[in-house]
């Protein structure tokens, strides 16, 4: 240990600043979680009795599971769909992978600015579909229910897709081309190929990509902030409105705590699967 | 057949990926007489540069630009700071060692921001940190950390150690050797992390809603916009927020590695 004592001295700053400014907040949060909103006495369940009656709280967890879940299938698809296409031999490959990231460039705020137009009633979508004659009367989609929710999960997509498209894209390319080749001289359909081989050879990626995707849906905050407000919550927006608009702290807090507990186990998760990797490897 | 079915597929994903953008950039030149209508139009017609001259004429860009610039900064130097003795470090430590830490330093940006956030804000109301560049400035340095740790710690780790070896026999100590031998060897891969940490700053929004109130950043300044449905001005903004990172972003893309974003410390 005497051998790295000046790196221990250079890494305590950066550990100490992370640290401090984890452990601590969460800390404070909890506790706030914790107490009486009235009478301060702590341990108290009085915050998560408070928002367990609240139906918007509900709504949120429902909302934040449903925009996980359908979110995370049609960002598998769509990925896995552009990241074989992106596996095709063709001229101008390079420059279609650089277009296709084009989404991990543009800020969060930036694409809700973007779908809040592309979904307004007098919107881009519902001008294309009227064109193309598959409505007579503007849909209202930021109004609230299901079509809202789909609304921002096709937003919430197109930011991530790219992502979940270069983590399967790696995996696709690190599958050996001589594997495929023979499969097709042997007559495999593309579809067969693609369930026997590619499909359970990409397996850890899907995985990965899953659970990487799957935390960040579950704290999903600007885009359900900007696009639909107080009309459709998720957890953290949930939180966000029960601190700025109605000054609880202690609501605000019990329901990060939440959103925090399914974090953590997701975390979990993903640590037991790089392990298994680790042992496989 | 197979080749059409390819490209049809090809062209819907090129639509797809540009559509917002290019709406983006349509809004914020479109007179609003061609947007606020039963039936918009779907091309650019009669191009204005009326909503850019507004929020630059009126001077309404240059606080919130000044705060985000200034943030961005800030924050880049300090996780510099922080994270410049901490990558050396890391590269030097055993690897089993060094890899639990990084993963640990990984694992921490998965923690929801509103948890970190909440109790921050309340703590900066307190003590006077609250909408200051200072506040945000410390919160911002807590999201841009693990991505300037990481790329330093690649970029030391490919400068030979024999070079540094060397310096220790001729009597160097670390802090001589970090100093005169290896930031400046690493210098390219510092340039890397600060400008990609600059960026995590610039568009960063979660902290900037909870410890920015009344001085806002430019991505707050868009938020504000979008609530008032002023597609014109949030467009505007939203442009001036995305031209530098779509540019780095591209110049950089060598270093936009998958294993990164995908959060598989590298072994």
């Amino acid at each position: 240990m005497r051998r790295y004592s000046t790196e221990i001295i250079f890494l305590f700053p950066l550990l100490a600043y992370l640290l401090g400014f984890t452990l601590i907040p969460i800390g404070h949060a909890t506790i706030l979680a914790f107490s009486d909103p009235w009478s301060g006495a702590f341990p108290s369940l009085a915050s998560f009795e408070n928002i367990f009656g609240h139906f918007q709280f509900k709504e949120a967890v429902f909302n934040t599971l449903f925009i996980t879940v359908v979110g995370l299938s049609l960002e598998l698809v769509l990925g896995l769909g552009l990241a074989l296409l992106l596996l095709e031999r063709f001229r101008g490959r390079k420059f279609f992978r650089a277009l296709m990231l084009l989404p991990l460039g543009i800020p969060t705020i930036v694409v809700a600015s973007n779908m809040r137009y592309l979904f307004d009633t007098n919107g881009f979508l519902n001008e294309v579909l009227y064109r193309l004659g598959m409505i007579e009367v503007p849909l209202n989609w930021m109004g609230g229910g299901i079509q809202t929710l789909f609304s921002l999960v096709v937003a919430d997509m197109w930011k991530v897709t790219p992502l979940v498209m270069l983590i399967l894209l790696a995996g696709l390319e690190s599958i050996p081309r001589e594997v495929l080749e023979a499969a097709e001289i042997d007559g495999a359909s593309y579809a067969r190929r693609l369930r026997f081989i590619l499909l359970p050879l990409l397996k850890p990626f899907i995985t990965m990509a899953l659970i990487i995707r799957g935390i960040d849906a579950f704290r999903i905050f600007e885009l359900p902030l900007a696009l639909t407000g107080q009309t459709v919550r998720v957890m953290a927006t949930y939180s966000f409105f029960e601190y700025r608009e109605f000054g609880n702290v202690h609501t605000s807090a019990a329901s990060a705590a939440i959103l925090m507990v399914m974090i953590l186990i997701a975390i979990g998760v993903y640590l037991k699967v790089v392990k298994q990797r680790e042992i496989m490897a | 057949m197979r080749r059409f079915v390819f490209l049809i597929l090809l062209v819907f994903a090129v639509i797809f990926i540009l559509a917002p953008v290019y709406l983006m950039v349509k809004i914020s030149l479109s007179p609003p007489a061609e947007i606020l209508r039963e039936h918009p139009s779907l091309g650019m017609e009669g191009i204005t540069f009326k909503h850019w001259s507004t929020i630059l004429s009126a001077g309404q860009i240059w606080a919130p630009l000044r705060k985000s610039l200034t943030v961005a900064v800030m924050s880049v130097v300090l996780s510099l700071l922080l994270g410049i003795p901490g990558a050396y470090a890391l590269s030097r430590l055993p690897f089993k060692l060094s890899s639990a830490i990084l993963l640990f330093i990984f694992l921490s940006r998965m923690i929801p921001e509103i948890e970190i956030a909440l109790p921050i804000s309340i703590t900066f109301i307190r003590i006077g940190l609250l909408d200051t560049d200072l506040g945000l400035t410390l919160a911002h340095a807590l999201r841009i950390l693990p991505i300037v740790t990481w790329i330093l710690v690649s970029s030391f780790k490919t400068i030979p150690r024999d070079l540094e070896d060397a310096a220790f026999v001729d009597g160097c100590g670390k802090v001589r050797s970090l100093l005169t031998i290896m930031v400046p060897l690493a210098l390219p891969g510092i340039a890397v992390a600060a400008i990609f940490g600059f960026l995590g700053s610039w568009d960063e929004f979660t902290y900037a809603v909870y410890l920015a109130i009344a001085k806002k950043t430019l991505p707050l300044v868009v938020y504000y916009y979008i609530n008032r449905a002023s597609f014109f001005l949030a467009s505007a903004y939203a442009t001036v927020i995305t031209i530098p990172v779509i540019i780095v972003t591209y110049s950089l893309q060598k270093y936009l590695k998958a294993e990164y974003l995908a959060g598989a410390v590298k072994s």
